[in-house]
């Protein structure tokens, strides 16, 4: 028969409350070091080039119904022609994305940046919750669990008679890294201020092979149903204004 | 939350009219709102002393109370800002479940274990 423990309130003075605000301010601690070490890379020309073409044979696929038929053709022949049109690239000129990745130093060293400022701070903040807080049952769950959440819940701690809804400081430290992702992105906002732009580059920054993405939009030009919405625009008109007579 | 130009109906409906930076502009309000108020019920139910099953009921409580803000929030004409009935209803009913139960557990200590 599990015994229910009395928790002393040194521990929640001294453990729980510390251990909790800690992991909140390493939370914001990470975003703005990441913040800080981000390094604006020097847009490539031809990539920018590429992103915005993309970008306008997007809008052209949202607002194809907006424009008359002879329009729309007009302007997929341009994104489309298999000559010269904005989408085609020729045999040649598609460049190998791992070969870019190679000879430019850059990317690898924000790949680096990136890994190291998520696995740098998960380590040491380990390491600081074994070596404080080691061996102290930090908190009670609310909701019962069963034998198997002992190993897991209760890591640190040897005692095979405490009720599994006990758990140890190294327990409250990865329930706090998962639970606090919500309040994070609540308190921290998004980091997307980043432009149209900046994202497709973001995006070539990582084996953005530009045949592929220009091809896919040429083809998904290719199969769009063109219906011209605005005749009926005057039909809708019509019924309403029927409907307004009556 | 920022309207359609256009409202989408009848003859329009298979037209997609939505200005695509207001709708992610509108589902990342509800992501917040549910984010926001799944906090509030683990605070809540540590407060009260949920235990058991009850502090989950109590989650989905709040949230079917979020989706009715929601809506009136949309004035109950989800299609002039969503693409469909199931953005405001049911999108990030989950995604709160572990603040939930961070917050749930916290509070509960704090009030009634130590």
């Amino acid at each position: 028969m599990a015994e229910d423990l009395v928790l002393d309130t040194a521990i929640r003075d001294w453990v729980l409350i510390p251990l909790s605000v800690v992991m909140v301010l390493i939370g914001i601690l990470r975003y703005f070091v990441s913040k800080l070490m981000r390094s604006t890379p020097t847009p490539d020309a031809k990539m920018v080039k590429e992103g915005q073409v993309v970008i306008r044979a997007r809008n052209l696929k949202v607002g194809a119904n907006f424009i008359p038929p002879k329009s729309f053709r007009a302007r997929r022949f341009y994104f489309s022609n298999e000559e010269n049109g904005l989408l085609h690239v020729p045999k040649g000129e598609a460049q190998n994305p791992q070969a870019a990745m190679f000879s430019d130093p850059n990317m690898a060293m924000d790949m680096m940046k990136k890994n190291l400022s998520m696995i740098i701070p998960q380590t040491l903040t380990f390491a600081w919750v074994n070596f404080f807080f080691s061996g102290f049952v930090a908190a009670k769950i609310p909701f019962p669990l069963t034998q198997r959440f002992r190993s897991m819940l209760q890591n640190g701690i040897d005692l095979s008679t405490v009720d599994v809804s006990y758990v140890s400081s190294r327990s409250w430290y990865f329930l706090n890294l998962f639970g606090l992702r919500g309040l994070f992105s609540l308190i921290l906002g998004d980091e997307n201020a980043i432009d149209d732009t900046q994202r497709m580059m973001q995006m070539g920054g990582f084996g953005f092979d530009a045949s592929k993405s220009l091809g896919a939009e040429k083809d998904g030009l290719d199969i769009i149903q063109h219906e011209w919405a605005l005749p009926r625009f005057e039909q809708r008109a019509e019924s309403v204004l029927r409907k307004l007579v009556k | 939350m920022g309207s359609s130009e256009k409202r989408s109906k009848d003859i329009m409906s298979d037209i997609p009219t939505f200005s695509a930076e207001n709708l992610q502009n509108n589902l990342k309000v509800i992501q917040n709102s549910r984010t926001f108020l799944s906090i509030i019920a683990g605070v809540l139910a540590g407060i009260i002393g949920f235990n058991g099953l009850i502090g989950f009921v109590f989650y989905f409580v709040v949230m079917l109370i979020t989706s009715v803000g929601l809506m009136a929030k949309a004035g109950f004409s989800a299609d002039l800002y969503f693409d469909s009935w199931n953005r405001v209803l049911f999108d990030g009913f989950l995604g709160g479940l572990m603040s939930f139960v961070l917050f749930w557990t916290f509070a509960y200590d704090l009030v009634h274990i130590f």
